[in-house]
């Protein structure tokens, strides 16, 4: 590499790191309004630029408490009993959406068959209508369905959701892996099914940890439908919970800040933990482009 | 490794290559026992562009056999119904005697090597190895073993524990054949598998893999655009132009004996010059002319009527030109635009006449001082040599 | 595919399995439902748990967040999936009576009862004869005052205006409420003897009319100019939120604010205060608020059992009286609790804390005796926003108190529109939907018939194997519910007592309802708004996530994980509060935004007060939510990439920025163009930002399609098949423009989709 570029290089890194923490600034700045609000006495804070508590006196701790329950037992358990929701059912959502949309979307970058355009069609049509009022139709549908008040019944409907979008991004990633290795699987001896759960499953991984991310969040954060279709204060999820210091005529904001901030601290280290996973390339190499 | 099968086939290709390729020209025979690998009337199109038109194949036990043609003559797709990859509108395909026409790729007992490789990304290169064996339920020890010779033979035994992704495109390439390999396969299919490397390593490649179908004489389909491999690889070379096999048989034959104008193009570097004329019948001697050229014609060679007047395309090969010194008879004067010379030999590029198209001429290397561009040289060539092509239908007389 | 099946086999019984055997049900006994927190809540177990103890009946509490109260309510209630009894205020009694929910107290509130609670609360849970509720407690709104900066208890508003223009201190409000809000500008209403719902104010529609929006005539004028007056000089901030007010308060940059007892909770210790009623308008007459009572209310199945009427019955006697005073600071609505403290009680043994307490709720106690119940009727709902956007035009200053309120109940009318009550002909509907299924028929048959058909479908099997349980999961649980919505559109009423009115509510739709095509709140000028907004956003989203999606792929990135992961919070956090963080932050006065703008030397934007901030500020709101997801798009996608084919562009002599429109781009289309063509449906439907940051502001121009429909299904008088109408066409617009996308992107787009 010559000396020139190289500079080049320098500086566009340096270019880069700024774009970066612009980016980052935006992104931070409405959080450290959540988390001053969060951590502030006075359950509002003062208008400023900067939204940092003024010294030490203003910090306390007391929204978590209130919102984790501390020093009430029974009231710390719950919150850990909804927190153990919140993660099973995001997790099963992420998982069943995975499940369902995946040999779904593998038959819908592979295969030819009847019906194909309209069902890619007609998926896209269901994202387009708005839901309005669907939560009632859903409730009875669940309710024949004997799965009211479940956390099934919830993840079912959570997946449901979200397997079309699952659908077109995992359609996406199979047509990008070369139909090659189900190929050369298929001639090494395997069925279809054998070259799409040990070939094409694995190629894809990255983009079906991406989807499943994107099952986990939409679940992770919802809240009208859980609160409608679950019965048992036991059963809630935490955005239940949260949503529950909104009140008709006030807002608990600092204690509704505190969980905002608890609920999104296992996303991010889900996404620190897993993004080598999601964003590795694991394609590449298996296929000379 | 079955030996005594391989070493078996192995003594019966050479004389059954070409026994079969004499017979079969216009009739459908039954499928002669003997075939690992049949294919008749295979008839494909992909919505309503045909790619096969009626395509009969043949490869005798041990026989490696190549598929060759430019872009879209229908070679690969041909492989990958063999393969069982895709299926034929119409004709069948046999295998080692069965009938395989409708059966899935697994069933058939086939070994592929991609022209991507197609390495699974995930495994490692033991476990690429080892995948389709374990899909066949093979035992631990076998496939063990089986992966130990493999890697042996193509030299991969430090490789074995590494991803698709470490290796370099040469290795990688090793790694798909190994994959073969392993598998013992009724037979081997190989899709342009040299396409993606350089060309030192792809000449290094392609001796080796004469090499190693020689050392285990397993029977082999081969497809490929470069006739250099098609020549150097083949026991068996069949020519595919626009969904039909143009011509087939040992490859030297169809280099010396080429059926059509575009088999006679196809094959051969650089390609055979082609001038139109005709025939002239003079005191008994046929003579073939036109376009600058004049030669006579080997008329013991020709069993068709080489009528007076016929219209004709003459082909020669610049190989089989030379610089006409002394009282060697000429056939034509080439205006030499510019002389390629490559050491061993040389090769001058030029017209014939004013209108007519490029000529080239191979030159020996001792000649290329001398021959200047815009300079007119002598060529002569053995009436043997000279090809005749009827100027209506392209094919060759004979 | 005997591994695929065992694999989803395996799946839908882990799933069973782990997540069934927590809710096995318990014996549920009575079962009651509260919107409460904190010490209500608490308040009000301790009073079941004695019901319980006393009467050995089971009852079973369950605490439902507020947004979704009505929804579950009605979701629940017709389905005998219900609570028993239920806590409510008594304003929303004209729903429950919309959707059926309630059922008349009966024996929970016998006649005998009626000297137990106050006049004033047993006439808020009484409507057209009936007692429909146990009265609970009472809000209504009370003057707190901070007693370092106003050492005396303000009277009068005089007393207050008299600091105006920060005479108290710099930057100190002499008083804070939330003057934009119908709500408590009612207070001001109400002194001047106006009236913000009711008979109409003019006398033309006589004694049979209905009640309805009244917020006209000189009164209702003479509150806005004395509002704005307020505003203009300076005694009350600008559209100061809930929250912005108690900031104020405990801050000490309010010497004094119009709240309810909810804020006492949050004040605690931090500021001194007293409470006192609402000042008068000398001259005038006495500032009078609104009445709220929760009430416990008997829906239809529980009315029938008597544990339940025990229990509502017994939720208002004394004991649990004292509970909710003491322990849930409640303006209870009993009134032994009260003429214990008149009689002085055991005042004396009680700590000073106790003592403010009790002084507290006897001051609301004090104020709710002048309070004006909230009136009870369904068409109640609708009145608010239009006189809320009056309200804030008229303290904006663009527009006269006339004008703005004529306005308004313009615009109430035009929602109240009634719609047609003579049987509808179902003759076109049947004529529109029989010739769209007989196109489709059409088509399915040309297909069927089809040369090859049957081998094709038969070369389909093994591909339905694949796509069959996602087809089912995908038909039931999203194309059903979808497809029950949109047959509403055609009926008219509530989901209970539907009527059917054919293409009615399409036609008034189209039709702007008789009024110009482009008048304020037609479908087509939304419909404009809602393009530009969809347009906007997507082009944001997309740059913004390739940029940071391609500045992080670089090879060679320091922090490139600590990057990755601040920059998906926004994502992470719930946006209900993010969406409010940044509302707080356009907040003309006490924003974040405009104290940055100062800080640079800026003039400070009212931010909704015109369209085009409206939109930039609601813009920037969604942008924040929505880049994150769209640059993980991006990150998956450009994996996928090898960096041969980039580095062959660069031996090519590629510049970078062709390099990325030549390669990177056309590249990344087909993993991208799913999510860009999903992104932009989401955001066409994007409706809660929009609730949320501008609610609609200016003047409901900001509002968007679907905004617009959910402010019919929810703040119109439930007119649902009218937001079904909504709902459909939104989707045959959409249908349309991805079909219209998909021919211009040709072949490409297609397969991608």
């Amino acid at each position: 590499m010559s000396a020139r570029s190289k500079r080049g290089s320098a500086l566009e890194a340096v270019l880069v790191h700024a774009l970066l923490l612009v980016a980052v600034v935006y992104a931070l700045y409405p959080v450290l309004w959540v988390v001053t609000l969060a951590l502030s006495k006075a359950g509002g804070i003062e208008p400023r630029v900067i939204p940092v508590p003024h010294g030490a006196d203003e910090i306390t701790l007391d929204n978590f408490r209130l919102v984790t329950g501390a020093g009430d037992p029974e009231r710390s358990w719950l919150f850990a009993r909804q927190l153990v929701n919140s993660l099973v059912v995001s997790f099963a959502t992420a998982a069943t959406a995975v499940a369902i949309a995946t040999p779904a979307a593998y038959a819908l970058a592979r295969f030819e068959f009847v019906g194909k355009r309209s069902g890619l069609r007609g998926m896209l049509l269901t994202q387009m209508f708005p839901g309005v009022a669907s939560a009632v139709p859903l409730y009875l549908i669940l309710d024949a369905l004997h799965l009211l008040d479940t956390r099934s019944g919830l993840v079912l409907v959570y997946a449901a959701t979200a397997v079309p979008f699952a659908v077109f991004q995992l359609r996406g990633a199979f047509l990008a892996i070369p139909v090659d290795l189900e190929e050369a699987a298929m001639v090494d001896g395997a069925t279809r099914t054998q070259a799409f759960l040990k070939v094409a499953l694995p190629a894809a991984r990255p983009a079906i940890a991406v989807t499943a991310l994107f099952a986990f969040m939409s679940a992770w954060n919802e809240f009208i439908l859980a609160a409608t279709l679950l019965g048992r204060e036991s059963a809630f999820t935490l955005p239940v919970v949260l949503q529950s210091y909104v009140g008709e005529y006030s807002t608990q904001w600092g204690a509704f800040a505190a969980g905002a901030i608890l609920v999104s601290v296992p996303v991010m280290v889900l996404f620190y933990v897993a993004q080598r996973q999601l964003l590795s390339g694991l394609t590449a190499g298996g296929v000379k482009g | 490794m079955s030996e005594a099968i391989h070493a078996a086939s192995r003594t019966a290709t050479n004389d059954g290559t070409s026994a079969s390729v004499e017979s079969s020209d216009t009739s459908l025979p039954e499928v002669p026992r003997a075939m690992r690998c049949a294919a008749r009337g295979i008839k494909k199109a992909f919505g309503a562009t045909p790619i096969l038109r009626g395509v009969d194949l043949e490869i005798p036990e041990g026989t490696f056999a190549v598929l060759v043609g430019p872009s879209g003559c229908g070679k690969s797709t041909l492989l990958r119904l063999v393969a069982g990859l895709e299926e034929a509108d119409e004709g069948a395909i046999t295998l080692a005697d069965r009938d395989v026409t409708h059966l899935p790729p697994r069933d058939r007992d086939v070994a592929m090597v991609f022209q991507s490789y197609a390495l699974y990304p995930h495994l490692t290169v033991r476990d690429n190895l080892a995948f389709g064996l374990k899909l066949r339920g093979t035992s631990t020890a076998e496939i063990d073993e089986r992966i130990e010779e493999a890697s042996a033979m193509l030299g991969l035994a430090k490789l074995l524990d590494r991803l698709p992704k470490q290796l370099s495109g040469g290795q990688r390439q090793r790694v798909a054949m190994g994959r073969a390999i392993v598998r013992r396969p009724t037979i081997f299919l190989f899709d342009e598998p040299l396409s993606n490397l350089d060309a030192a390593l792809r000449a290094e490649v392609r001796v080796e893999i004469r090499r190693l179908h020689d050392r285990l004489g397993a029977t082999t389909l081969y497809v490929t655009h470069d006739q250099v491999e098609a020549m150097t690889l083949a026991d068996s070379l069949w020519v595919l132009n626009g969904g039909l096999v143009e011509q087939k048989g040992p490859p030297l034959e169809i280099y010396e004996r080429p059926r059509t104008k575009f088999v006679a193009t196809f094959l051969g570097s650089p390609q055979m010059n082609l001038l139109s004329g005709r025939l002239v019948k003079e005191g008994g001697l046929v003579f073939a002319e036109g376009g600058g050229v004049r030669s006579r014609v080997d008329d013991e060679r020709f069993r068709s009527e080489l009528d007076d007047g016929r219209e004709v395309t003459i082909g020669v090969r610049p190989h089989d030109m030379f610089l006409a010194k002394g009282d060697a008879p000429k056939i034509a004067e080439l205006k030499v635009e510019i002389v390629e010379a490559l050491g061993s030999e040389a090769f001058a590029h030029g017209w014939l006449t004013s209108s007519g198209p490029t000529v080239i001429a191979r030159l020996d290397a001792a000649d290329a001082r001398t021959v200047k561009p815009g300079s007119v040289i002598p060529l002569g060539a053995a009436p043997t040599s000279i090809h005749l092509f009827d100027a209506a239908t392209d094919r060759a007389l004979a | 595919m005997k591994h695929l099946r065992a694999l989803v086999t395996l799946i839908a019984v882990v799933a069973m399995t782990v997540l069934l055997p927590g809710c096995g049900e318990p014996p549920r006994g009575i079962v009651l439902w509260h919107p409460y927190r904190g010490g209500e809540e608490a308040a009000l177990k301790k009073g079941v748990l004695r019901f319980e103890a006393e009467r050995g009946l089971k009852v079973t509490v369950l605490a439902v967040p507020y947004e979704a109260y009505l929804a579950k309510l009605e979701a629940a209630i017709p389905r005998g999936n219900g609570p028993d009894v239920f806590i409510g205020p008594h304003n929303r009694l004209g729903e429950y009576l919309l959707h059926r929910l309630v059922a008349p107290v009966g024996d929970a509130f016998p006649d005998a009862d009626a000297p137990r609670y106050e006049p004033v609360t047993v006439a808020a849970i009484t409507y057209e004869g009936e007692r429909w509720a146990v009265p609970l407690a009472s809000k209504c709104g009370a003057l707190y005052y901070n007693p370092r900066l106003l050492p005396e208890a303000p009277r009068t508003l005089d007393d207050l205006a008299a600091k105006r223009d920060f005479a108290l201190g710099p930057g100190i409000w002499p008083l804070a409420y939330e003057s934009h809000t119908a709500y408590w500008h009612s207070a001001l209403l109400h002194a001047y003897g106006g009236e913000l719902f009711g008979a109409p104010a003019s006398t033309e529609g006589g004694a049979g009319a209905p009640p309805g929006f009244a917020m006209t005539g000189e009164a209702a004028e003479r509150s806005l100019d004395k509002a704005r007056e307020l505003v203009a000089t300076r005694v009350v901030p600008d559209e100061a939120s809930g929250d912005l007010v108690k900031t104020l308060f405990t801050t000490g940059k309010a010497a004094s604010v119009i709240s309810g007892p909810w804020l006492a909770g949050d004040l605690e210790d931090k500021v001194p205060y007293e409470v006192v009623p609402l000042p008068s308008i000398p001259g005038v007459g006495a500032m009078r608020p609104f009445l709220t009572v929760d009430g416990v209310f008997m829906t239809p199945e529980g009315a029938k059992s008597e544990g339940a009427r025990a229990l509502a019955r017994s939720l208002g006697d004394a004991a649990s009286a004292a509970e909710r005073a003491e322990i849930g600071k409640q303006v209870v609505a009993t009134r032994s609790y009260w003429s214990a403290q008149d009689g002085g009680g055991d005042a004396a043994a009680l700590s000073p804390e106790a003592k403010r307490q009790r002084a507290l709720l006897v001051a609301f106690h004090e104020a709710s005796a002048d309070a004006i119940p909230m009136p009870v009727s369904p068409a109640m709902n609708p009145v608010w926003v239009p006189a809320e956007q009056a309200i804030r035009k008229v303290l904006r200053g663009d527009a006269s108190p006339r004008d703005a309120l004529a306005e308004a109940k313009a615009r109430y009318d035009d929602v109240m529109r009634t719609p047609p009550r003579e049987a509808v002909s179902p003759a076109p509907l049947v004529v529109v939907v029989g010739l769209a299924l007989l196109a489709a028929a059409f088509a399915v048959v040309r297909r069927v018939r089809a040369p090859g058909f049957r081998r094709e479908l038969a070369a389909s099997k093994p591909a339905y194997k694949y796509v069959l349980h996602a087809a089912i999961t995908i038909l039931v649980l999203v194309v059903l519910p979808l497809v029950a919505g949109a047959a509403m559109s055609f009926f008219a009423g509530t989901r209970e007592e539907a009527r059917f009115v054919g293409l009615g509510n399409y036609v008034e739709i189209l039709t702007a309802r008789g009024k110009p095509l482009l008048s304020h709140g037609s479908f087509y000028l939304t419909l404009l708004v809602t393009v530009a907004w969809t347009v906007v956003n997507v082009a944001l989203h997309v740059s913004i996530g390739l940029v940071l999606g391609i500045a992080l792929a670089r090879p060679v990135l320091r922090l490139r994980a600590i990057y990755r992961v601040l920059l998906i919070i926004p994502w992470a956090v719930p946006s209900y509060v993010t969406a409010l963080a940044w509302k707080g932050m356009f907040h003309r006065q006490f924003g974040a935004i405009n104290a940055i703008l100062v800080a640079l030397g800026a003039e400070p934007i009212s931010w909704f007060a015109k369209f085009s901030t409206a939109f930039a500020a609601n813009v920037s709101t969604n942008v924040w939510l929505g880049f994150p997801f769209m640059m993980v798009v991006v990150m998956g996608a450009l994996t996928s990439i090898s960096k041969d084919v980039l580095e062959a562009a660069e031996v090519d002599g590629a510049t970078r920025w062709q390099a990325f429109r030549l390669v990177t781009l056309p590249l990344l289309r087909p993993t991208l163009l799913p999510a860009v063509v999903l992104g932009s449906v989401w955001t066409f439907n994007m409706f809660n930002v929009v609730f949320l940051v501008s609610g609609g502001e200016p003047d409901g121009t900001t509002d968007i399609l679907v905004s617009e429909a959910y402010r019919w299904a929810f703040a119109r008088n439930a007119q649902l098949g009218y937001a079904a109408a909504y709902a459909v066409i939104i989707f045959g617009l959409l249908a349309l423009m991805s079909k219209v996308l998909g021919r211009i992107g040709g072949g490409d787009a297609k397969e991608a989709i």
